[in-house]
C-alpha cells in the first residue's frame, strides 16, 4: 500500500466526518485510492457507504476532514471535481419514458457538452458496453442489466477519471451482474478510477481492495485476501455432518483448543482455527460419518470476525 | 399438530403487459425451510403474496394441504404469517406499541402474548429496545421487529420476503438462527432471497428466474444435478439471456 | 373470524389515535383550521359595507343642505370627508379617497322651504361591483329619510315597501356566516384527514402487512373513521361555542337536530375522504383531491357565500347531489329559523342518502387485496 509514484493517488481522504444533528453518519474516515483500481465500499445499509460517495462526489459537504479528488479540493463548492467525476446513484438511474438517445441527449446536455463530441462519446460507449439496440427504444423497455450498463455509459460521457457507483448491481439477476463487472474490469483496464458500492459480500470479492464500513467507520481496509488472511491466519474447514450431529459434538468443538469461530452454516458449519495444528486435532475427534472437506473464508466471515472481535 | 404444505400447479400471474409468474408449480412440502431465490424482477414476492391470498391467479391454481388432506385457505389464513419485504411497520409506535397492536389484531389472550411476546423479545434481543420507536431502528432490528409481530401468534405458515436485504452480517446470521429455530418446530417456512449464498442455508431451494422455476430440490442435489459449482453459475448458465 | 370484531376494529382505532397525536401536521391541521376559519370570517371579513366615505359638494349652505349631509352621517353607513366649498368630490372619487360623493346645488335650502321639487345628485364608485350594490341599497332608506325630516310631511307616494329582513333582521353577516363554518370545517377537515390517512398506509407498506392480517376491511374502515369523526366533531363544537359565546350569534332550533345533521354530514365526508384514499394510495394525490372536492362544494356551491338559487339552473340541480349544499340548509334552518325535521324532511332525508350511498360506495372499493 506503500504507492509512492509518481501519480498521484485519484483520491486521497483525511479524517472525513459528516454529522446530521446529532447522528454521525461518517466517522473520521481515512483512505486513498490509486488510478486504475477497483475499490469498493463493503456495508450495510445505513452504514455510511452512500453517504461518503456523496461527499467526494461534491454533492455534501462534510463537517470535518478533507479530501481531494483527483487532486482537487472543494474550495470552490465541488465543482471542479464534479466536471472529472461520474456517478451512478442507487435510486435512479434513466428516466422510464424517455428513449435512449433522449436520455444521452439530457445527459449530454447537462454536461454543455458539444454534440459532435457527445455523438462520439455516445458511440465509443456504446462499443465499450456492447450495445447495440436503436436509440428510439424507451428506457422502460430495457431489461433490468442493460438499463444499469446504459446509466453507466450515461455517466462516462463526459469522460471523467473517477467514476462512484452506488449499488450498481443491486437487484440484477446473475448472468447481468457477471457481464457488468466485465464491464467495470475493461473500464479499470482503460486507466480510468472505480469506486463501487454493495451490500453483497460476494460481489465485493471482485473488487481490489475493500473498505468495510459499519456505523459510519472504516473497520477494514485492504484487498479481499488480506483481509481474509488478517482476520483467520489459520485454516477453515467446513463440516457436514450428514444428518443430525451426535449428542454433545458441536459442544466438544466449540472447547477446542485453537478454535477462533464456530458458525452454522445452512447445513454445514463452518470451524476456523487458529493453526493447522488446532485443526487436525479438533477434525480427528469428529465421528466418522462427518465428512469435511477446506474452505476460503468469506468476507462476510470477516466481517462478522471483525465486529465480534472488536466487541468482545 | 398437523402440519402445512402448499402446492402451486401452473400458476400464472399478469400485470397489464408484465407477465410476472409463467406456469409454476411449486411444491412446499411440510414442516421445512424453503429458499425462493431469484433475483429482483425473478416473480419471488409476487408469488408470496398469492400464496399470501393478497393477489389473485391470472391462471393455475394454489392447493393448501393440512395433514396431507386438502384444506380451505380460509381455514388455514389464522395460522399464516406474512412479512412484506418494503418497511411496513409504523415508524411512530414502539416496538412494545407494535406487538400490543398485532396482539389485538390477533385477539391473543393476556395470558399466553404475555409470555409469547416475552420470549420473542429475548431471541430477537430486542427487550432492551422495547420503548423505541421503529424509525429509529437500525435496519436489522427493524426486519425483527417484522418477524417478531408475524411470530407473536405462532403461525404454522411463514412467508417472509427478503427478509435479511440490505442488512449487515451478524443480523443477518441472528435472523436466521431464528428461522432454524422456528423450522425445527417444523413450522413450514418461505422465504425469499437475492442472496445466492442463503440457498445453501434452505432445506429446498426454489430458482425463480423471470416468472418460471429453473430448478427446485435439496440444494446440494439441485446443484449436483445441473453440474454448477455454485447457485450464482447455475443461474448464468441457465436463466434467460437478455 | 370472519364477522366484525369490535376488538379488532378498536385496535385500529386506537393505534389511529396515537397516529394523530404524534403527527405535527395533522394536529396543527384538525386544530388550527377552525380557528383560522372562525377568525377569519368571523372578524375579517364583513360582508357588510359600512364606513363610505361620502364627499359632499355643498353649494348651498343652507340648514336644508347640512340636515341632509347629517342624515347621511348618522345612517351609521356613511362617513363625511372632509367638505367646503373648494372640495372637488370627483377627483377624490377618481383618486378613490372616497368612495361615493354628493353633490348640493345653491338653491336647495330655498327650494326646500318654498315646498318645491328639489333633488341632490349621488355619484357612486360603481368599479366595486358588490360593494355599490350594497350602498344602493341603503340609498331607498335615505331618501325616505330625507323626505320625512327636511319637509316634515310623509312620503308622497301612496305605496310604500317596506323590506324587513326576517330572522336577521340586521342582516348581520356574521349570523350567517358562521353557522355555515360548520359546513367548511366538516366539508374539508374530514375529507382531507381521511384522505390521508388510507393512502400513507399504501404509501408506506403497512396496508400489506395489515391486509395479510385476519382484520376485515369494515374494521380497518370503522377503526379509521371513528377517531377522526370525533375530531371533526371537536372543531365543529369549537366553533359553535365561539359563535354563540363570542359573536352571539342566536341558535333558535334544536341542539339535538344540529348534531344529527353534523353527524350525517360527517359520514359523508369522512366516507368520501376514505373514498379518495382508497382510490388513489398516493399520499400527495390524496391531499389534492381531497382539496379540490372538499373546499369548492362548500365554499362555492353550497350556499354558503352565493344562494343556490341565484346559480344556474345545471348547478341548482349538481348541488342536489352535493352534502354541503343539504347541511347547509339544514344549519341554517335550524341555527336563524329554528326548524324542525317536518320542515326539513327533504334536506335530512338528502343527507342521509348521499352519506349511506358514499359509506357503501367507499367499502365496495376498498378491495382486499394488492391490486
Amino acid at each position: 500500500m506503500n504507492a509512492a509514484s509518481a501519480t498521484r493517488p485519484a483520491l486521497e481522504v483525511k479524517g472525513l466526518s459528516i454529522k446530521f444533528g446529532d447522528f454521525t453518519a461518517v466517522d473520521d474516515v481515512s483512505f486513498s485510492v490509486n488510478r486504475g483500481e477497483i475499490f469498493g465500499f463493503l456495508g450495510a445499509n445505513g452504514a455510511g457507504k452512500t453517504t461518503t460517495i456523496r461527499m467526494l462526489c461534491g454533492l455534501l459537504a462534510p463537517t470535518s476532514g478533507s479530501a481531494l479528488v483527483g487532486g482537487l479540493g472543494f474550495e470552490d463548492g465541488g465543482l471542479g471535481i464534479k466536471k472529472i467525476v461520474g456517478y451512478m446513484s442507487q435510486k435512479f438511474t434513466l428516466y422510464n419514458d424517455l428513449t435512449v438517445g433522449e436520455n444521452l441527449d439530457f445527459s449530454a446536455g447537462l454536461r454543455k457538452l458539444e454534440p459532435a463530441y457527445a455523438k462520439k462519446r455516445r458511440e465509443e460507449l456504446f462499443e465499450l458496453i456492447g450495445f447495440d439496440r436503436p436509440l428510439s427504444v424507451m428506457a422502460s423497455a430495457l431489461p433490468g442489466g442493460i438499463k444499469q450498463e446504459l446509466a453507466l455509459a450515461s455517466a462516462m460521457l463526459h469522460d471523467p477519471e473517477i467514476l462512484f457507483l452506488d449499488e450498481p448491481t443491486s437487484g440484477v439477476a446473475p448472468a447481468s451482474r457477471a457481464r457488468f463487472w466485465k464491464l467495470i474490469r475493461r473500464i479499470a483496464g482503460l486507466g480510468k478510477t472505480v469506486i463501487v458500492t454493495t451490500h453483497y459480500m460476494a460481489e465485493a470479492e471482485q473488487c481490489g481492495r475493500i473498505a468495510l464500513m459499519r456505523t459510519g467507520r472504516i473497520i477494514a481496509l485492504g484487498s479481499p485476501d488480506e483481509l481474509k488472511a488478517s482476520a483467520f491466519p489459520g485454516p477453515m474447514a467446513e463440516i457436514d455432518f450428514n444428518g443430525a450431529a451426535p449428542a454433545g459434538t458441536i459442544t466438544a468443538l466449540k472447547e477446542a483448543r485453537g478454535l477462533l469461530e464456530l458458525s452454522p452454516h445452512g447445513m454445514r458449519w463452518h470451524a476456523a482455527f487458529a493453526d493447522p495444528a488446532s485443526r487436525d486435532a479438533a477434525l480427528s475427534a469428529l465421528p466418522r460419518s462427518a465428512s469435511v472437506g477446506s474452505i476460503k473464508p468469506s468476507l462476510e466471515d470477516v466481517f462478522i470476525r471483525l465486529v465480534e472481535g472488536a466487541e468482545r | 399438530m398437523d402440519l402445512f404444505s402448499v402446492k402451486t400447479s401452473g400458476l400464472k400471474k399478469i400485470f397489464d403487459r408484465t407477465t410476472a409468474l409463467d406456469g409454476v408449480s411449486f411444491d412446499f412440502s411440510a414442516g421445512l425451510l424453503h429458499g425462493l431465490i431469484g433475483s429482483d424482477g425473478a416473480g419471488k414476492t409476487t408469488t408470496l403474496r398469492l400464496l399470501a391470498g393478497l393477489l389473485k391467479p391470472s391462471a393455475g391454481e394454489i392447493s393448501y394441504y393440512s395433514g396431507g388432506k386438502p384444506a380451505a385457505f380460509g381455514e388455514l389464513r389464522p395460522s399464516l404469517a406474512y412479512m412484506p419485504q418494503q418497511a411496513s411497520l409504523y415508524p411512530d409506535l414502539s416496538v412494545d406499541e407494535h406487538l400490543e397492536f398485532f396482539r389485538e389484531l390477533y385477539g391473543l389472550n393476556a395470558g399466553s402474548y404475555a409470555r409469547r411476546s416475552e420470549e420473542l423479545l429475548q431471541i430477537t434481543r430486542l427487550g432492551k429496545f422495547r420503548e423505541r420507536r421503529a424509525g429509529l431502528l437500525s435496519g436489522g432490528m427493524y426486519k425483527k421487529l417484522g418477524l417478531m409481530c408475524a411470530l407473536l401468534r405462532s403461525p404454522s405458515i411463514l412467508l417472509l420476503d427478503e427478509p435479511t436485504n440490505g442488512v449487515d452480517p451478524i443480523s443477518r446470521r441472528e435472523f436466521w438462527e431464528l428461522l432454524y429455530g422456528l423450522a425445527a418446530e417444523k413450522t413450514l417456512i418461505i422465504v425469499s432471497t437475492a442472496y445466492m449464498d442463503e440457498a445453501e442455508r434452505c432445506a429446498r431451494v426454489h430458482l425463480l428466474d423471470s416468472g418460471r422455476l429453473l430448478a427446485s430440490g435439496e440444494p446440494r442435489a439441485v446443484l449436483k444435478e445441473a453440474g454448477a459449482p455454485s447457485f450464482e453459475e447455475l443461474f448464468i448458465s441457465k436463466g434467460v439471456r437478455l | 373470524m370472519n364477522g366484525f370484531n369490535i376488538h379488532r376494529a378498536y385496535a385500529i382505532a386506537r393505534k389511529e389515535v396515537m397516529h394523530v397525536l404524534r403527527d405535527p401536521f395533522t394536529l396543527a391541521l384538525a386544530l388550527g383550521l377552525p380557528v383560522l376559519l372562525v377568525t377569519f370570517f368571523g372578524y375579517a371579513m364583513d360582508f357588510e359595507v359600512t364606513d363610505i366615505k361620502l364627499a359632499v359638494s355643498d353649494g348651498d349652505n343652507g340648514p336644508a343642505a347640512r340636515r341632509l349631509m347629517d342624515i347621511f352621517s348618522s345612517s351609521g353607513y356613511f362617513r363625511l370627508a372632509a367638505t367646503g366649498p373648494d372640495t372637488e368630490p370627483v377627483s377624490m372619487l377618481d383618486s378613490g379617497r372616497v368612495s361615493a360623493a354628493l353633490y348640493i346645488k345653491p338653491d336647495f335650502s330655498k327650494k326646500v322651504k318654498g315646498g318645491d321639487q328639489v333633488e341632490a345628485q349621488f355619484v357612486l364608485d360603481g368599479s366595486d361591483n358588490s360593494k355599490a350594490a350594497a350602498v344602493m341599497g341603503y340609498l331607498p332608506g335615505i331618501r325616505r329619510a330625507a323626505q320625512t325630516r327636511l319637509t316634515g310631511t310623509a312620503a308622497r307616494d301612496l305605496l310604500s315597501i317596506e323590506t324587513r329582513f326576517l330572522f336577521n333582521p340586521e342582516l348581520n353577516s356574521r349570523w350567517f356566516t358562521v353557522p355555515g363554518l360548520a359546513a367548511i370545517i366538516i366539508g374539508l377537515l374530514a375529507i382531507l384527514l381521511t384522505a390521508l390517512t388510507v393512502a400513507r398506509e399504501w404509501e408506506n407498506g403497512s396496508m400489506e402487512l395489515l391486509l395479510s392480517t385476519p382484520v376485515r376491511p369494515l374494521e380497518i374502515i370503522a377503526g379509521k373513521l371513528v377517531p377522526y369523526g370525533i375530531l371533526v366533531l371537536a372543531g365543529v363544537f369549537f366553533v359553535y361555542l365561539v359563535s354563540r359565546l363570542v359573536f352571539g350569534v342566536p341558535f333558535a332550533g334544536s341542539h339535538l337536530l344540529y348534531l344529527a345533521a353534523c353527524l350525517l354530514f360527517i359520514t359523508a365526508a369522512l366516507s368520501q375522504g376514505l373514498l379518495i384514499s382508497v382510490l388513489t394510495r398516493q399520499q400527495q394525490v390524496a391531499m389534492q383531491l381531497g382539496m379540490i372536492t372538499g373546499l369548492l362544494p362548500s365554499m362555492l356551491l353550497s350556499g354558503f357565500i352565493f344562494p343556490v338559487e341565484s346559480m344556474p339552473a345545471f348547478f341548482q340541480y349538481l348541488t342536489m347531489l352535493l352534502p354541503p349544499r343539504w347541511f347547509m340548509a339544514a344549519a341554517r334552518g335550524i341555527a336563524l329559523k329554528g326548524a324542525g325535521l317536518g320542515e326539513l324532511a327533504v334536506p335530512f332525508l338528502a343527507l342521509g342518502s348521499l352519506s349511506a350511498g358514499m359509506l357503501a360506495l367507499a367499502l365496495k372499493k376498498f378491495k382486499t387485496d394488492l391490486e
